[in-house]
C-alpha cells in the first residue's frame, strides 16, 4: 500500500508541471492536480477524453479509500479521548476519597449484568492497562501524568487527522471539479464538431 | 457531494475559483459535523437534566453515580454538584457549537454569493 501510494505520487508530480497546487503531496497522499486548460491537460497527459475520464475516475476511488481509512482512524481517536477522560475521572476520585480519610463504596460489574460492591480503602495505587497484555502498578499521581500525557498525544493526533482529512477532502474537490470539466469540454467539442458537420453539409 | 456538477466549458475556472469550491465543500463538510455535534450535545443537556430532577425525587442519601466503569456510592449532595457541573461545561460546548455553526454559514452564504455569481447555473451549491 505504501509502495502503491508513493508510486502514484511520484507519477502526479511528474505530469503536475503546470500545476498550481502549491504541495505536491501529505502524508503519502498525492496533491490532485488543478487544470488550467482542459486542452493542454489532456494533451500533456497524452490521453483522449476517455481514457483521462478514467484515469481520474481512478484517481477519485483512490482518494475515497484513503478517506474510509482516515474516517476509521478519527472515529477510533474519538471514542478514546472519552475513554481517556473517564479513566483521569476515576483515579481523581480514589485520590479525593483518600485525603478525605474515606473508602469508596462501588458497584462494579462482575459479569454481564451481574454487579457486586467493594470498598477501596486507602489505596495509593492503580493498575494500568498498557495493551499487549501487559498491566503495570502506578501510583495515583503517576497514573494521573501518564492518562494526561495520552490524552494529550491522543487530541494532538486528532487534529493532526483532521489537517489530512481537510487535505484529502480538497483533492477529491479539485479532482471532481477537473472531472466535470473534462466532461464538458468534451461535450462542447462534439458540439463544435457537428456545427462544423452541419455547415460543410449544407454549402 | 452535491456542487459543481455542470460548469460551461465556456466559463474559465481559475485557481481561485478552484480554492472557493475548496472551501465550500470542507465547510459544509464542517456543518453536517456541527450538526451532529450539536445533537448529541442538545441530548446530553436533556440526560443530565432527567438525572438532576430524578435526584431531587428520590428519598435515598446516597447514589450510585457512574464514574468511569464503576457506579460510586456518592452522597446525594455530591452528586447534584457534579451534575450541575456537568451541566455546565456541556451547555458551554454547545454554546460554541452554536456560534461556529453561524459562522460557518455566513461564510458559506459568502461563498455561493461569489461563486453563483461567476458561473450562475452551471454550478449547484445546494443540498438535495
Amino acid at each position: 500500500m505504501a509502495s502503491a501510494s508513493a508510486e502514484t505520487a511520484s507519477s502526479s508530480s511528474e505530469i503536475a508541471t503546470a500545476a498550481a497546487s502549491p504541495t505536491t503531496e501529505r502524508r503519502g497522499i498525492p496533491a490532485a492536480q488543478f487544470v488550467e486548460d482542459v486542452q493542454t491537460f489532456l494533451s500533456q497527459l497524452d490521453l483522449d477524453v476517455n481514457s483521462a475520464l478514467a484515469f481520474l475516475q481512478e484517481r477519485l476511488q483512490q482518494y475515497k479509500l484513503v478517506e474510509m481509512k482516515l474516517l476509521a482512524q478519527q472515529r477510533d481517536l474519538q471514542a478514546k479521548i472519552p475513554d481517556i477522560e473517564k479513566c483521569l475521572d476515576i483515579v481523581a476520585t480514589l485520590q479525593a476519597k483518600k485525603e478525605g480519610g474515606e473508602a469508596l463504596t462501588a458497584d462494579f460489574e462482575v459479569s454481564e449484568g451481574i454487579f457486586s460492591r467493594a470498598r477501596i480503602e486507602d489505596t495509593d495505587s492503580v493498575c494500568l492497562w498498557l495493551g499487549a497484555n501487559v498491566m503495570l502498578e502506578y501510583s495515583c499521581d503517576e497514573a494521573t501524568v501518564l492518562l494526561q500525557k495520552n490524552l494529550e498525544n491522543a487530541k494532538a493526533s486528532l487534529e493532526v487527522l483532521i489537517a489530512d482529512l481537510q487535505f484529502l477532502r480538497d483533492q477529491v474537490t479539485i479532482t471532481q471539479v477537473t472531472v466535470a470539466r473534462v466532461y464538458n469540454w468534451d461535450v462542447h467539442q462534439r458540439r463544435i464538431r457537428q456545427a462544423a458537420a452541419a455547415a460543410a453539409n449544407e454549402s | 457531494m452535491q456542487h459543481e456538477q455542470a460548469e460551461k466549458s465556456d466559463t474559465v475556472v481559475t485557481w481561485e475559483d478552484q480554492q472557493n469550491i475548496n472551501k465550500f465543500s470542507k465547510l459544509n463538510n464542517r456543518f453536517h459535523e456541527l450538526e451532529d455535534e450539536i445533537k448529541f450535545a442538545k441530548e446530553t443537556n436533556d440526560n443530565l437534566e432527567d438525572a438532576g430532577n430524578e435526584l431531587i425525587l428520590t428519598d435515598e442519601d446516597i447514589v450510585r453515580f457512574q464514574i468511569g466503569e464503576v457506579f460510586a456510592h456518592v452522597p446525594r449532595e455530591e452528586v447534584e454538584i457534579r451534575i450541575e457541573e456537568m451541566k455546565e461545561v456541556n451547555s458551554k460546548t454547545l454554546e460554541k457549537l452554536e456560534k461556529e455553526k453561524e459562522t460557518v454559514l455566513a461564510q458559506m452564504n459568502e461563498l455561493k454569493k461569489i461563486l453563483y455569481g461567476k458561473f450562475r447555473d452551471s454550478i449547484n451549491l445546494e443540498e438535495d
